[in-house]
């Protein structure tokens, strides 16, 4: 058991943060925005919905990047320093990580830059716009890269049917709650058409386009007669490879 | 965020100088330009932002169809509005909303990560973000809503959303008393994001 897929639940952990900002340092915003300039100039979208044309986007960033990825990253984290780190440092840390390991960057020139900067916080960054990748990453943020897929195939469960959900071996990523394991729900609801995930998850199950179910628990059966609170209901949207119906 | 662990005395420094450095390289190497993260920045500030969000619940307010057809259709119905051109954008995808009511109040969360509706709430508060919003958010979600000063009675439903696929989820919180005559816009300017996650009701204007 992964923490991280596992967080939902966990006891014990004190008082909620009640922080409203977005970004806690200014220097979180350009983590961010890096980030979001590699998702709208992913490799992937050359082939999603609607179509980019990203290989002829003026860039030598060829690779595959989408939430999938920072998600991957997040889940692999040791759990203490998955906790010790503020949210946007991890960004920093893996993006960075990332660009390293992909061998965009070498571990030795961030560190030589990183002490310029330091030493020369005012110094400028290198000047070369690039107005066609500005253009794309517009593009990207106002069109979306949607997992949606057309099909009219009848789903293989019905509404207010009573379901089991699955307890695949944990791997890499998941987009399966914990807490959710092993439990039983209610279809509430059956998304029209199929939704495909950015990577295959393996033996996880998700990736391929297929049904996505609204799934209803009320919260005694995830947490326990009488270690729950009353009238309380959570709803979940579950891709079909997590869900078996009750025989 | 936690005083267990200990923290360099420069941690932020440190931060900031390294995410300068990353940004310098990758414009260097040609991986990103130099405006691309200053066009990313201005995005959540001119197209999508919780600025969306509040006029949609405004709308929602003074005319009951606009809001049965927004809880029916989301996409549909933000589409009737004069919103800047991308409410299907990055993270809006497919969007979805819930009212609250006398019998039920509405919580979003994310317990898997920090899914967020983008085009109507621009990007998610650190609260959202926390390890503990996201654990206690789903087994004590009454404890969590009081510890933000919403006291939910048993009486009322308490429904949590946890984005675990592709719907992104906001509220469309209950109006609040003594703003009839109000017009929309005046409205829209009571609608805080908090209040569109549900750990928040909009208070009533100062008389």
């Amino acid at each position: 058991m992964k923490l991280q897929h596992h967080l939902g639940g966990l006891e014990n952990l004190g008082p909620v943060n009640l922080d409203t900002r977005v970004f806690a340092q200014p220097w979180e915003q350009r983590i961010f925005g890096i980030h979001t300039a590699m998702m709208a100039e992913s490799a992937h979208l050359d082939n999603a919905l609607p179509r980019y044309a990203i290989k002829a986007l003026p860039t030598t960033f060829r690779s595959n990047w989408t939430w999938a990825s920072l998600r991957t990253g997040a889940e692999g984290m040791q759990p203490f320093e998955y906790f010790k780190f503020r949210y946007y440092e991890k960004w920093l840390g893996g993006i960075s990580q990332f660009f390293i390991d992909a061998g965009y960057i070498t571990a030795q020139e961030l560190a030589e830059k990183t002490a310029l900067y330091r030493s020369e916080p005012d110094s400028p960054l290198p000047h070369r716009p690039n107005a066609a990748l500005d253009a794309q990453i517009d593009a990207y943020l106002q069109q979306g890269d949607s997992p949606r897929h057309s099909n009219q195939q009848a789903a293989r469960l019905k509404p207010g049917q009573r379901v089991r959900i699955a307890d695949p071996e944990a791997v890499d990523h998941t987009r399966l709650p914990g807490y959710l394991r092993n439990k039983t729900g209610t279809v509430d609801l059956i998304y029209p058409d199929h939704y495909a995930y950015f990577v295959s998850t393996g033996v996880d199950g998700i990736g391929e386009p297929m049904p996505v179910y609204r799934i209803a628990f009320e919260a005694a059966d995830i947490w326990g007669p009488g270690k729950s609170e009353a009238n309380t209901t959570i709803y979940a949207d579950l891709f079909d490879a997590y869900v078996a119906a009750v025989a | 965020m936690n005083g267990i662990f200990s923290y360099s005395d420069d941690r932020e420094t440190s931060s900031a100088a390294k995410v300068r450095a990353l940004e310098a390289l990758l414009i260097e190497k040609g991986v990103i330009g130099s405006d691309s993260v200053d066009t990313v920045l201005r995005h959540f500030e001119t197209v999508a932002g919780p600025f969306n969000g509040a006029k949609i619940v405004a709308r929602a307010w003074v005319d009951p169809a606009y809001k049965a057809r927004l809880i029916e259709d989301t996409p549909a119905a933000i589409a009737e509005l004069d919103l800047p051109a991308g409410m299907t954008g990055a993270e809006g995808e497919h969007m979805a909303a819930v009212a609250n009511s006398a019998d039920v109040h509405n919580l979003i969360i994310c317990t898997l990560c920090s899914c967020y509706p983008w085009p109507v709430l621009g990007l998610p508060p650190y609260w959202y973000k926390d390890p503990v919003f996201r654990a206690r958010g789903v087994r004590e979600p009454r404890a969590v809503l009081s510890e933000f000063g919403v006291t939910v009675p048993e009486t009322k439903a308490v429904k949590v959303w946890d984005s675990s696929a592709q719907i992104r989820w906001f509220v469309v919180p209950e109006r609040p008393a003594n703003t009839e005559g109000m017009s929309e816009e005046a409205l829209a300017a009571l609608v805080t994001p908090e209040s569109m996650m549900g750990v928040a009701l909009v208070a009533a204007p100062q008389a």
